[in-house]
């Protein structure tokens, strides 16, 4: 009996590796309590479709503005890093979809082994991307450390689009590829960061037992929001790096 | 709330029912992420002119129906579930289509002297001539 008078759903344990999931006080049912949760989170990940459907939106429309200088700027882009990262990402994401089948399936170890390679596909994510950045940095056509440094009016020059090889400096708006690259890729990034964090989490509780075939619930939605960081690459990878 | 007592009598405490797909489905599914990658690249590579930007995206939209329906479970999702998360690419195809018909029907700066202004040139430059008294 828990202090408003109503008892306290129990999901038991389904083995001795496990624990048993009490269910929030302010649910009547198991079911309750997971689509609640559930529904919550498609409409979260609603809000990041919208999200990056803004900078989806702004991209199509200078591209359609100046199509040369973004298949010029995507030339620029080393398509093979891309795919390499596109590739890691479609394998990470299977993992994740592996890791809540075996938290479904009450599989401790295999749900543990799943997460940490999803986690591995994440840090190899960013590794690549650190070296692509690194590369456009030493080119000058993303400074960093000049990134929020204010664009001169009088001049016209942008602090960041330094351009070193001259190869976007001669074609309309030539900045203006990077620009758009630099934000989807960061919050992109920033979101695979995330959910690798939230991935390691749910590995914490896993660890602890607390994911089985009666309650996998977080495994479940942590799992979602990596499969929207591997959707939202799909779209990034043809429109950064194989510019049509 | 005698449902409680009747749930626990029964001991089947679940979240309810769900679908575990089988791991040769999502072997399958990422299989055909990766052809489809291979298809990406090699589509780039050749010149369909203005079908180009048509033929990537609609690459990039069967690989993220596969990724949604399969590993996201939407094809086995509740209905409200489907209808919120589908419904965003609703939107987002309104956001779009205003935003390139916005595109399609702007006059640009090059194109100035080739239409009319909705505003009487001649009052414009007196406008600037002014803000450069001050």
């Amino acid at each position: 009996m828990s202090h408003d008078g109503h008892h306290s759903v129990v999901i038991p344990a389904p083995g001795p590796e496990f624990v048993p999931h009490t269910v929030a006080h302010h649910f009547d049912t198991p079911v309750q309590e997971f689509q609640a949760a559930k529904l919550g989170f498609w409409l979260f990940l609603a809000t990041e479709i919208l999200l990056f459907g803004g900078l989806f939106a702004a991209y199509f429309y200078f591209h359609e503005s100046y199509p040369e200088t973004f298949r010029l700027g995507g030339r620029q882009l080393d398509w093979k890093l891309g795919a390499l990262n596109t590739t890691v990402l479609l394998i990470s994401s299977w993992t994740m979809a592996m890791g809540v089948r075996s938290a479904q399936t009450s599989q401790k170890q295999k749900t543990l082994m799943y997460c940490a390679l999803t986690v591995l596909g994440a840090a190899i994510f960013m590794v690549v991307k650190f070296f692509e950045y690194k590369a456009k940095n030493e080119h000058g056509l993303i400074v960093f450390s000049e990134l929020f440094h204010p664009y001169d009016g009088a001049t016209g020059s942008i602090p960041w689009f330094k351009d070193y090889h001259g190869v976007m400096a001669g074609v309309p708006h030539g900045h203006l590829f990077f620009a758009i690259y630099l934000t989807m890729t960061a919050i992109h990034g920033l979101h695979v960061v995330i959910g690798a964090g939230l991935i390691l989490w749910v590995m914490k509780g896993a660890a602890k037992g607390r994911f089985h075939a009666g309650y996998f619930l977080p495994v479940d939605l942590v799992g979602l929001y990596w499969h929207l960081v591997d959707l939202i690459w799909i779209f990034l990878f043809p429109l950064l790096y194989l510019v049509p | 709330m005698s449902a409680h007592h009747d749930d626990h009598s029964h001991g089947a405490l679940q979240m309810g029912h769900h679908h575990v797909s089988s791991s040769a489905m999502f072997f399958n599914v990422l299989v055909a992420l990766l052809i489809l990658t291979v298809i990406t690249v090699g589509a780039s590579r050749i010149d369909f002119g203005s079908a180009n930007m048509l033929i990537a995206m609609a690459i990039a939209s069967i690989k993220a129906s596969l990724v949604i329906a399969i590993f996201m479970h939407v094809k086995w999702d509740t209905a409200i579930n489907r209808i919120v998360f589908l419904s965003s690419f609703l939107f987002l195809s309104l956001l779009f289509i205003f935003t390139l018909a916005d595109h399609a029907t702007r006059r640009w700066d090059h194109e100035m002297h080739t239409t009319r202004t909705p505003v009487d040139k001649q009052w414009v430059y007196k406008q600037h001539e002014h803000a450069g008294d001050h």
